[in-house]
């Protein structure tokens, strides 16, 4: 059975129809690439699942529970939010904290965890990332690589099921990339659950083991990464994946 | 001419005792309004950027009126019209309120400039880290705001210690207080109104030091590590 099951999401901004009812259907352990061009809603998509934006209809189920993506109730967005990790684009660390407190804010303000007890959490997933001997610093000391390292650490630091990440690398300078896919890479093969809009191919094809390829708020393509790859059926998958190749 | 031996000696007699107004009456009246100032000034910053109905109006209406009259006739309407309709408010009292609604009111508005201008993202990263808006505020939000209004909100802190000598209009024993005393006993007025304007220079002239030096505390988290 799947971990995620998300049926029928709509979303508008205005008079723009940004998703037109969007299914996706995510397996414990799945990590799942979202292809598509730009403003083809991939990040309007990652943000209603985790309610950063109210979906205006749209249903998910997700442990034995059903969620309404259109809810507004705070408590039922908690809960949800409780099993779900988020990595922004810009990384969106908290820029008054160090690389430590970001990790450890989270466990210490909304877990109530002891302060000895998250730092201890907190150095381990710092440890993780690579980023141990930089946990004093503040985001601004850090290269953009390292903060998303930080901001994957936090991310992990309430012991997510599922990770949602909105292209992590878009903002980095292509030679920080690596340190940050590797790291990605790393939880995949420890079978962390990852949702990851991207467009590093390699990624999706070496990493990823289902694919989706998305135009205008729809999913045109979806399956297998290597099949999806190796023989796209829909000509605009093929289209895309010529130009993103080139 | 000048008899300066009458000069110094009229100096050596003010100068201690103006200092010792100030220092235990014009600065704790200043830190004590201000401490309530900054109190009222984010509950109404945090209701004018949440836009709770209502209560935000209510905010509005008081922030208006506060910038909108005079410090004086707000001293006078706390003190002598409250007397006048039998309500009884000690000096001191009535000046702390006027100081720290009045100076609350222009805090107010920075600290709401200041929170909006605290990038949207932060609250999103809190919020996918389990927190809740009150725990975003306090932990991650006030903070920066607090970092980019501080050499405002200090400049309001600087205004009002000058603005506690308004206090001496109803009643209160401040430091201008205390030299009208000492100025209607000797009328030596242009000696003791350029002294006690120096005091107020010197205690304005400290706090500005201490404005930069809080600057620098403050900006704690844009260094670079070298
Ligand atoms: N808050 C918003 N208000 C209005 N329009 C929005 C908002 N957020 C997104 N949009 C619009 O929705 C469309 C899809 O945006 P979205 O960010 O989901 O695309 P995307 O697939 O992530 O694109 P990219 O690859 O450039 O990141 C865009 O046209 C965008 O302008
Ligand atoms: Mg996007």
């Amino acid at each position: 059975m799947a971990m995620l099951e998300i049926r029928g999401i709509h979303k508008s901004f205005g008079d723009a129809h940004i998703l037109n009812g969007v299914d996706l259907s995510v397996n414990k352990g799945d990590v799942v690439a979202i292809l598509g061009p730009s403003g083809s809603g991939k990040t309007t998509l990652l943000r209603c699942i985790n309610y950063l934006e109210t979906a205006d209809q749209g249903t998910m189920q997700f442990k034995d529970e059903t969620y309404d993506l259109s809810d507004t109730d705070h408590k039922r967005i908690a809960q949800f939010r409780r099993h779900t990790g988020f990595v922004f684009q810009n990384y969106n660390l908290f820029i008054n904290k160090t690389a430590l407190e970001n990790v450890t804010l989270g466990l210490m303000t909304a877990g109530k965890m002891p302060k000895k007890q998250a730092e201890q959490i907190g150095m381990e997933l710092l440890e993780k990332v690579g980023m141990k001997d930089r946990a004093s610093y503040y985001p601004s000391q850090l290269s953009g690589g390292q903060q998303q390292r930080v901001a994957i650490a936090r991310a992990l630091a309430g012991n997510p099921e599922i990770i949602f990440f909105d292209e992590p690398t878009s903002a980095l300078d292509p030679e920080l990339i690596g340190e940050v896919l590797g790291v990605m890479k790393k939880l995949a093969e420890e079978g962390m659950t990852m949702i990851v809009v991207t467009h590093e191919m390699g990624f999706a094809r070496n990493v990823s083991n289902h694919v989706i390829f998305m135009e205008h708020g729809v999913i045109v393509e979806e399956g297998d990464a290597h099949a999806f790859f190796e023989n796209p059926k829909n000509e605009r998958t093929r289209e895309f994946l010529r130009m993103e190749e080139r | 001419m000048i008899d300066w031996n009458e000069v110094i000696a009229l100096a050596m007699e003010s100068f201690p005792k103006m200092f010792m107004a100030g220092i235990t009456a014009t600065i704790p009246l200043a830190l004590v309004s201000f401490v309530l100032a900054m109190i009222i000034a984010v509950a109404c910053a945090m209701v004018q950027y949440a836009r709770i109905p209502v209560i935000r109006r209510i905010v509005q209406f008081y922030i208006w009126v506060f910038r909108g009259t005079p410090m004086l006739v707000q001293l006078f309407i706390m003190y002598f019209g409250m007397q006048s309709i039998g309500i009884r408010i000690s000096a001191v009292t009535a000046a702390i309120i006027v100081f720290s609604l009045n100076t609350g009111a222009y805090c107010a508005e920075t600290v709401r400039g200041s929170i909006e201008g605290v990038s949207k993202g932060q609250f999103e990263a809190g919020y996918c880290s389990g927190m809740n808006y009150m725990q975003i505020m306090f932990h991650v939000v006030l903070p920066q705001a607090f970092r980019t209004a501080f050499p405002s909100l200090f400049n309001n802190l600087i205004s009002l210690v000058k603005d506690t000598s308004l206090a001496a209009n109803i009643t209160v024993v401040e430091m201008f207080m205390t030299t009208e005393r000492i100025a209607g006993r000797t009328y030596r007025f242009m000696q003791l109104y350029l002294e006690v304007a120096l005091v107020y220079l010197i205690f304005c002239t400290i706090l500005t030091w201490v404005q930069s030096w809080g600057e620098k505390k403050l900006s704690y988290y844009d260094v670079k590590k070298v």
